[in-house]
């Protein structure tokens, strides 16, 4: 019997192995279960939900009595929110669509009263107005709180209310299907502030406060190439603050030559703020499962002009608006640490139960609180002396910049900054496209903004 | 015959209830046009169900347990392949369902006496190779099939019972070693090798390595009782020898797979779900729809994928009957591997014999379901008495016999050769 009870030993032990393996993929089916429904051609879908409880995105197949809003009403977060047809990819609908997906393993696809959900963190009443403020120009106009990473407005036009359907989506321009915000444009001197941070990350502030330079409206670089300035007369010799409020291109271009700042410690501190430099790859910042686009420069030679006229934010240097924004941030906080954005502030499943909750994060630190402070007063500064009558009402920290684009042919008007304001915490950044072609100012787009968000 | 009348008819009205159940659940929740297939598959059932009834008392066994397990997973089988995309009768797989009772009983009737079978291991020896001869001169074009008309047939099936036979009757021989240079040597062992490398050669010329795992796990139950055979006298040294070269056998085997397993190895079924991950995407969604109580008999959409009834029926089942009754069936058939556990084997080749059988049958439900959800390498063999085929039937039926075997008295005990019936075991008497 011993040697029989062998035998039995290796019968249960192959057939322990095989309920072993029995039990994983019982585990695996009910986890994945619903990612194989959204892969299947029958699936009920959800709702996405602004802050304030206004549906974005309804999904259902049922009548679920949503009211029919007109048409272009859901315009504003068409490319944002985007939808399950598969035209945009990189919209919150696409990238989170598992979890509007209403359907559990023990009660399988739910057509009528299924409540999976997103609720966002956007403000679509206050997105709409921003949407409008721009008169059908193109560009687009991010803001977010950054206390709790909270995005409040995310808008990007042209674009398209994805519940009028794709029929006429050969007539669409250009951009119609993307949200603007999250991918990489031509800074223009809104690049100025990264500058200034990694200058006073080298030299500290009361080094950098003693240099100061001269413009005569153009300046020759060590290599023979000449930078110049949009104040063809010159700004005479300038300060770091000055340099800042004039924008003034020979300043920056002069104080990257400065033999006080090594190439490698500019790099060095680029990368730290998430460039990719010289031709490295692009990486992406992950919100909420959108990919937006990280910064990139060239940073070859001091004296070289690509790399002035990247630091001064033309030539090869792209950055997303989102990324503008976040920059903001960390010197609106004080910490030098970025807020994370988040769109999702939660998910419910299909019975209704919350899954998943958006936290407030922040990134590593970017430069040093010291640094932040003196830029945050740097940009105040530069708010109150030059904004506070176009954008009344608000204490702002404020940078603007014009980016040439199509090869010099149309120029970009952008403006990045925050509201220094406990009670109204928030950065922002505004692209107002082809500015030659309209009366508007991104300044009244961002006075809209506020306004809209302050519930003035 | 019986030795407990009252148990046996319990048992019958057990796995007719049971069947009887899943009828209702056809009757209720299936998709069918006319009650006239329902009545006809209700009495095909019933009919088999009473019929073999019947027929089991006239084999003397010291238990039916394996017998009613059998005809209930069977007739399970019969039940689900005749509601796949719709409520009709599976006739040709009954007629299988048949076939695997007889095989049942020609393994019980084999496999029965320890000595009758031990004198013709020469015998399984040259069926194997007639079996290896067949396949490569009559399947054609490197195939694993013979066709004749409508009817294929797949002689490797065959060889797995031979091979469960040969690894059994090998144990006794484990006392006769030979000093070949300075290595003892049992010939019998020379030999099973020899039969497992060209099982690898003969499934590697038909580019069809499914089964290999099913033959490399009859072989490794088959040499771990070689090496724990009382009399063997295996060393600690040759033991941890043989799981070294193990080891390197698989390292080896993954590297220099054939290209179009080291494909199988990597495939990500999702992201070619109308391609290469079609089957296993499909079976996924299947069972990810099914839930855990089902569509409904013949609701399903899996019965529109190839395979549907014998690749991957095990989410075809889970589709339309749920994971829970999947499950169960499932279990039914491992019940039928553990019984051997209950009733002790009434001897070590005997018990070779059951652990040989369990390893083939769990090794091929492991294949055909962590394949087709997609945790291993998809392979593309059957469950054994759930999947359609007559060959993969048969033999399934064939090797459930032998496990019954192993749990009856010998012929000779009778006549006094073997004096006790193994614990556990009730006489029939």
């Amino acid at each position: 019997m011993k040697s029989i009870r062998r035998c039995q030993r290796v019968i249960s032990i192959v057939i322990l192995f095989f309920i072993v393996g029995m039990a994983g993929l019982v585990i695996k089916i009910q986890r994945e279960s619903p990612y194989y429904m959204m892969n299947s051609d029958s699936h009920e879908l959800g709702k996405v939900y602004d802050r304030n409880g206004e549906v974005l995105f309804d999904g259902t197949s049922g009548d679920t009595g949503t009211e029919k809003k007109p048409d272009n009403y859901f315009i504003d977060i068409g490319n944002l929110i985007g939808d399950d047809k598969g035209q945009m990819t990189n919209t919150l609908v696409a990238r989170n669509i598992e979890k509007l997906n209403n359907y559990s393993f023990s009660g399988g696809l739910v057509a009528d009263g299924g409540n999976a959900a997103i609720y966002t963190t956007l403000d679509h009443k206050a997105n709409r107005a921003v949407y409008d403020a721009f008169c059908g120009n193109k560009g687009c106009a991010v803001a977010y709180n950054y206390k709790t990473g909270e995005i409040l407005i995310c808008t990007s036009l042209p674009s398209i209310d994805v519940n009028m359907g794709y029929a006429d989506i050969d007539s669409l321009e250009s951009g119609t299907l993307i949200s603007k915000v999250m991918y990489r444009t031509v800074p223009g001197s809104t690049q100025k502030v990264s500058t200034v941070i990694a200058a006073l990350e080298i030299l500290g502030a009361d080094r950098l406060f003693a240099k100061s330079y001269t413009c005569t409206g153009k300046y020759t670089n060590k290599n023979g190439d000449v930078i110049d300035c949009h104040e063809i007369y010159g700004h005479g010799e300038m300060t770091l603050q000055q340099a800042v409020e004039k924008s003034c291109n020979p300043y920056f271009a002069q104080l990257i030559e400065d033999s006080d700042i090594s190439l490698d410690d500019l790099m060095e501190v680029y990368e730290k703020l998430g460039y990719a430099l010289n031709g490295d790859e692009v990486d992406y910042i992950d919100i909420d499962g959108i990919d937006c686009e990280k910064a990139s420069t060239t940073l070859t030679d001091s004296g070289d002009f690509q790399t002035q006229w990247g630091c001064i934010g033309q030539g090869d240097t792209l950055v997303s608006p989102m990324q503008l924004m976040m920059w903001q941030s960390a010197i609106a906080n004080g910490s030098g640490k970025m807020t994370m954005p988040y769109l999702i502030s939660k998910v419910t499943d299909v019975k209704g139960k919350v899954t998943e909750e958006g936290e407030k994060e922040f990134s590593k630190r970017l430069f040093s609180a010291e640094t932040a402070r003196v830029v945050k007063q740097i940009l105040l500064t530069n708010g109150t002396n030059n904004y506070e009558t176009l954008i009344s009402g608000y204490r702002l920290g404020i940078k603007s910049g014009t980016a040439q684009v199509s090869h010099g042919e149309k120029e970009n008007s952008l403006l990045t900054g925050f509201v220094n304001d406990a009670e109204l915490p928030i950065a922002f950044c505004v692209v107002l496209e082809d500015r030659n072609s309209t009366q508007l100012k991104p300044e009244q787009i961002v006075k809209v903004m506020l306004d809209s968000l302050s519930k003035k | 015959m019986i030795a407990n009348p009252v148990s046996y008819v319990f048992s019958c009205l057990f796995v007719v209830l049971a069947h009887g159940a899943m009828l209702v659940n056809v009757f209720i929740n299936g998709s069918y046009t006319g009650m006239g297939t329902i009545v006809l598959l209700a009495s095909a059932v019933f009919i088999l169900d009473i019929a073999y009834f019947i027929a089991m008392p006239f084999f003397r066994q010291s238990s039916y347990s394996v017998d009613f397990l059998l005809i209930l997973i069977l007739n399970m089988s019969v039940i689900f392949q005749s509601s796949f995309g719709g409520i009709h009768f599976a006739v040709k797989h009954y007629i299988t369902v048949i076939a695997a009772l007889i095989a049942c009983r020609f393994g019980y009737i084999l496999c029965r006496s320890h000595n009758g079978i031990q004198s013709r291991r020469k015998q399984i020896y040259i069926v194997i190779l007639i079996l290896f001869a067949v396949i490569f001169t009559l399947t054609g074009s490197r195939s694993m099939w013979i066709s004749f008309g409508s009817v294929s047939i797949q002689p490797s099936e065959f060889i797995k019972p031979l091979f469960v036979l040969a690894c059994a009757t090998s144990v006794t021989e484990q006392q006769k070693k030979h000093k070949i240079l300075c290595f003892n040597v049992v010939y019998e062992n020379i030999a099973l090798f020899g039969l497992m490398v060209m099982i690898f050669v003969v499934q590697w010329w038909c580019r069809d390595l499914g089964s290999l795992p099913t033959f490399i796990g009859i072989y490794i139950c088959g040499f771990l009782l070689r090496i724990c055979y009382p009399r063997a006298k295996f060393s600690k040294k040759t033991f941890v020898a043989a799981g070294i070269v193990l080891l390197a056998t698989a390292v080896a085997a993954f590297m220099y797979a054939p290209s179009y397993v080291q494909d199988r190895l990597h495939v990500d079924i999702w992201s070619d779900t109308d391609g290469s991950g079609y089957q296993q995407s499909r079976a996924l969604i299947g069972i990810a729809n099914g839930g855990w109580f089902g569509v409904g008999p013949g609701h399903g959409r899996l019965c529109e994928v190839f395979a549907h009834d014998n690749d991957i029926v095990f989410a075809t089942v889970c589709e339309e009957w749920g994971l829970l009754y999947a499950l169960m069936m499932i279990c039914v058939i491992l019940i039928t591997l553990a019984i051997p556990l209950i009733n002790s084997p009434r001897s070590y080749f005997h018990g070779t014999i059951a652990a040989g059988v369990c390893a083939a049958f769990t090794v091929q439900m492991a294949l055909n379901i962590f394949g087709s959800c997609n945790m291993i390498p998809f392979t593309g063999v059957t469950i054994p008495f759930i999947s359609t085929g007559g060959s993969s039937m048969a033999v399934s039926g064939f090797m459930t016999g032998m496990l019954i075997a192993g749990q009856s008295p010998d012929l000779g005990e009778r006549h006094g050769t073997t004096k006790k019936l193994p614990s556990g075991g009730r006489r029939v008497h």
